[in-house]
């Protein structure tokens, strides 16, 4: 049986993703939606698996924003519904979000948005809690894989009791992280959806008023929350007031440096609106106060401004944290930052780990851990589509010019795309930027436009930007990287590709059909296929004005190598292999890279790895040697 | 100084002195060519490699050249080592209709196909868009179309480096000075190569002033003759010296002092008029258009020339005095631009051109 649905009273490990669905499904969630980005992705796969069983609609959305929209849908008609994102789908969302928080909602919404502190599989690094205080919505912020649970459970309860949607926030420690959790009941009843007050923003302005009045309902709820508590010592020499994963270093931190009796914590599970008598009291405790939170100073500067409202009664504080940099304002915390955040401010020593801990770290990494660059998966057809790229560029001698956008291709500006893209920002980016750098041909730019977009980008958020290309006759080459699936988070499906999250056969949008109903000129390719993709790119380079699509149709080499045998049996003859011989020079393991191929430096030939190679037999076309042979698998 | 790739880059390629020959293509996966230039598509780290061994432009030891190739010292610094200096046309019209001028090179090439001297033969024709590109041929016909210049560089040497070879078939090359020169360079060379360079028996060399560089002269066509096709290009001789340019059933005319903006800048330090490395040398004749100038330089271009003029193939006259002076006088002019410019541009001593320094007084003075 699938964990999440383990009856009641049963104690099982989860991760936090899935402890969030199990606590959706606990409220009696009946519709969720997402598009998938790390680390929020196993959220709605964990619900889209159970979706049959629970009778409850789960879906991919095309973005973050429709998503969203989706879940206030059902929000509308009475139902508790659940849109799970990362921080930059909250961008996508927000223009809806920064609406929907004036209309209000019917039944339990919850917008759940982990955060990627460190940006480890991220474009940016962004703390996306401002949002709640953007919108005025209340926030909840849970510190273990229990809590949140529990809190996406509550969380429902105080949407329907404020008439508003009510964000989470998770971060990849608490997402990723597995834990036990105590399981509750899953309710047995079905809601009945039914349409009945109209919702618009207008009034605007008395609408605006009347959410600021909601937060202060929502400020009482939090003053009494049991999620906001405090252990240590009545008059602590430190406080530190944390809040999330903040809140798990800060006690392994106080733990590890036996501070218990000299150092007081308090957990803030409700970070906003702030439970202003909660906080007011933790603050008397303490004249120093260490704020411990992932990515930016939001409790910090909140509670600053909260003393300074009441400054008069509370007398002087000294203030630490990410604004007099104690901690670092960037990048992911961990509790070693945090012990030596303390041991600073409370001048004491302490030794976590011998010193020549680090030393003999170092020196097995060095002699154990093989050397291998982020890169592209061994048979990914993005390696193959870069190396054409990169040869067509070449050849057109204009220093054409590669944008791009998020996606595994993103590893195109890196050494396994030959470093060919040459921008990353936003979903769909590449073909925004494009529509500018299109028109620029009547100032004299002569260097030829392109960009790269994957398959699921494309009906994220490339589309508009395509309708754009062509009705203000942007000039580029789109080179729309089609590998059958959204492979950077996990292979979820798209409407390109015939199904649904649940598994379910959908109808497939077919990506030419929609670049040529917008306009465009759409020509199709394989990219394992070097020369005759490199061709193709020159001459849509060279050829033809306004938006040009070129669809590069290979499935991901992850989904294929679960799906189907090798496609080749690639061998090396090393009697034609020239090695490091003018000649060749090692092309293969010197400059296309592929993980599959090896150098043997003993016998100064190239090898193939076959535990790692798929046998896409792209390396038998770029061998000047013909020593790479492929035979149908 | 690196000697492969890198060198190349360095020397050649990124200061624009690239003659397009071909010689440094389809050896390696690193260097292709796009209409008139070479291309790198990756780094190679080598430090000695044929591209920089074989490159014209690299550097060149004239006179060692020279010496290993007809022995004796470089004495005759005007047209370069010659038994003989004649002129000459093709018997039958059918090579006068179609070539430039005399018709010798197509007729000489044609012949030595049908005696089998060679089985094949390397040699340049020019695509729609007049860019040449190299070509192996085995028939009259295939000769036939391959007559014709566009005054392009093109990579000819390119399909000698890259077959198909059998592996038995004698060669014949027809080649600009700078792609000769090549030639010379790589059977010179002892790096370990596939290319079939002890079979290449036959070289006839075209006598060259410049090239010009494709991009900014097509654009120019272009724009002067509003994007029609170019049917044929043709310089005439001195001391008219035009450029006849064949547009749909018109020929128009433009004077080469507008022309000139557009030559290569790897011509303008090139100091060989008349393939002075070649078995052969073929050019035109001033004020006889139907005639060939030509230059036996070893005894087997000699022997060729001796059996075709047997065979009834080519007919030949001496060449007039007054045309050979002339011949010498813009040869010679070729040599002492190159040295100027490379002067002007500061190549440093033992830079890409080798010569003594006596043989540079000689050619200056």
């Amino acid at each position: 049986m699938n964990p999440i649905l383990n009856e009641s009273g049963k104690i099982e490990l989860l991760m936090g993703n899935e402890a969030i669905a199990r606590g959706a499904l606990e409220a009696g969630v009946q519709v969720c939606a997402a598009y998938p980005g790390n680390p929020s992705s196993e959220i709605i796969a964990s619900l889209a698996a159970v979706a049959g069983v629970r009778g409850i609609h789960v879906e991919w959305s095309v973005n973050e924003k429709v998503a969203l929209e989706v879940v206030a849908g059902a929000s509308f008609a009475g139902l508790r519904g659940l849109c799970a994102m990362k921080q930059n789908g909250m961008n996508v969302a927000c223009d809806f979000l920064l609406n929907l928080n004036l209309t209000g909602c019917g039944g339990g919404l919850v917008v759940l948005v982990a955060d990627d502190p460190g940006a480890l599989s991220s474009t940016n690094e962004e703390d996306s809690r401002l949002y709640a205080k953007l919108a005025g919505l209340p926030l909840l912020e849970p510190a273990t894989i229990q809590e949140i649970k529990e809190m996406t459970l509550w969380a429902f309860d105080l949407s329907e009791a404020l008439g508003l949607p009510v964000l989470i926030r998770s971060a990849t420690r608490i997402s990723h992280a597995r834990s036990n959790v105590l399981l509750g009941d899953l309710p047995k009843e079905k809601r009945l959806p039914y349409f009945d007050a109209p919702r618009v923003t207008f009034p605007v302005v008395k609408n605006h008023q009347r959410l600021y009045d909601k937060q202060i309902q929502a400020a009482q709820y939090f003053e009494i929350s049991s999620y906001n508590d405090y252990r240590g010592p009545d008059k602590p020499e430190l406080l530190l007031l944390t809040c999330g994963s903040g809140w798990l270093y800060a006690l392994e931190a106080v733990v590890s440096l036996d501070l218990s009796q000299r150092v007081g914590l308090a957990k803030l599970g409700t970070t906003w609106p702030l439970p202003t008598a909660w906080v007011l009291e933790q603050l008397t405790k303490a004249q120093r106060i260490l704020f411990v939170e992932e990515v930016d100073p939001f409790l910090e500067n909140n509670i600053k401004a909260l003393f300074a409202q009441h400054n008069m009664d509370l007398g002087g504080k000294r203030f630490f944290g990410k604004a007099d940099r104690t901690l670092p304002e960037t990048g992911e915390l961990n509790p070693d930052i945090v012990i030596r955040a303390i041991q600073n401010l409370l001048d004491i020593t302490f030794q976590s780990r011998p010193p020549e801990y680090a030393v003999r770290a170092k020196e097995a990494v060095q002699q154990h851990v093989p050397g291998r660059d982020i890169g592209f998966c061994a048979g990914c057809p993005h390696r193959a589509t870069y190396w054409a790229i990169k040869n067509a560029l070449a050849l057109d001698g204009r220093k054409g010019i590669l944008l791009g956008d998020i996606g595994c291709y993103s590893l195109g500006m890196g050494a396994s795309g030959f470093f060919q893209m040459k921008t990353l920002h936003a979903m769909g980016s590449g073909a925004g930027l494009a529509c500018g750098l299109g028109q620029l041909k009547r100032f004299g730019l002569d260097q030829p436009v392109l960009t790269v977009c994957g398959d699921s980008t494309f009906f994220h958020a490339v589309m508009p930007a395509l309708a754009n290309a062509r009705y203000n006759g942007a000039d580029f080459l789109l080179l729309l990287l089609d590998n059958s699936g959204t492979a950077m988070t996990g292979f979820q499906p798209h409407p390109g590709t015939g199904k649904k999250a649940s598994g379910d056969p959908a109808p497939v949008l077919d990506l030419k059909t929609i670049c040529r109903a917008l306009g465009a000129e759409v020509e199709e390719a394989d990219p394992f296929q070097l020369t005759s993709t490199t061709e193709a790119i020159l001459r849509l380079l060279q050829e033809g004005k306004g938006p040009r699509v070129l669809i590069l149709r290979r499935e991901c080499a992850l989904i294929r190598g679960k799906q189907q045998k090798k496609l080749f049996q690639v061998t090396i003859d090393r009697e034609r292999c020239l090695g490091d011989q003018c000649g060749c020079n090692r092309l293969c393991t010197r400059v296309y890279k592929c993980p599959g191929l090896i150098w043997d430096p003993m016998t100064g030939k190239a090898q193939i790895d076959e535990a790692i190679c798929t046998g896409c037999g792209v390396c038998a076309e770029i061998c000047p040697a013909s020593a790479i042979g492929k035979e149908a698998a | 100084m690196n000697q492969g790739q890198k060198g190349l880059i360095e020397k050649v390629l990124s200061k624009d002195m690239c003659a397009a020959c071909g010689a440094c293509l389809a050896l390696c996966p690193y260097l292709k060519s796009r209409q008139d230039k070479v291309i790198k598509l990756d780094d190679c780290d080598l430090t000695v490699g044929r591209c920089y061994a074989y490159c014209p432009r690299s550097q060149v030891d004239w006179e060692g050249l020279q010496k290993k190739i007809f022995g004796p010292a470089y004495e005759a610094i005007e047209l370069g080592t010659a038994r003989k200096i004649l002129m000459a046309r093709a018997k039958d019209p059918v090579w006068q209709g179609k070539a430039q001028t005399g018709g010798v090179v197509s007729a000489l090439i044609d012949f030595a196909l049908q005696k089998k001297i060679i089985q094949k033969a390397v040699l340049t024709q020019r695509k729609d868009d007049l860019l040449p590109f190299g070509r192996i041929i085995s028939d009259r016909d295939q000769v036939l179309s391959s007559a014709g210049s566009s005054y392009i560089s093109g990579p000819t040497l390119e399909v000698l480096n890259q077959g198909p070879w059998q592996g038995e078939e004698r060669i014949g090359l027809v080649g600009l000075p700078c792609q000769i020169l090549a030639l010379a360079k790589m059977k010179d060379s002892t790096l370990p190569t596939q290319t079939p360079l002890e079979r290449v028996v036959l070289t006839i060399g075209l006598f060259c002033t410049w090239a010009l560089a494709y991009k900014p002269f097509k654009a120019f066509l272009e724009a002067r003759f509003d994007h029609q096709p170019i049917n044929k290009l043709d310089i005439t001789p001195p001391p008219e010296r035009l450029l006849r340019v064949w547009v749909g059933d018109q020929v128009q005319e433009i004077s080469l002092d507008v022309i000139r903006d557009f030559i290569r800048p790897a011509c303008r330090v090139c100091p060989d008029m008349t393939s002075e490395f070649a078995d052969l040398s073929v050019g035109t004749v001033e004020g006889m258009a139907e005639w060939n100038t030509l230059i036996v330089r070893t005894e087997r271009g000699e022997e060729v020339v001796e059996r075709a003029l047997e065979a009834n193939i080519i007919e030949i006259r001496p060449l007039p005095a007054e045309n050979l002076s002339h011949l010498k006088e813009a040869s010679v002019l070729k040599k002492q631009r190159a040295l100027t410019v490379l002067k002007e541009q500061g190549e440093p001593e033992g830079g890409y051109l080798n010569l003594s320094q006596e043989l540079r007084e000689k050619i200056l003075s």
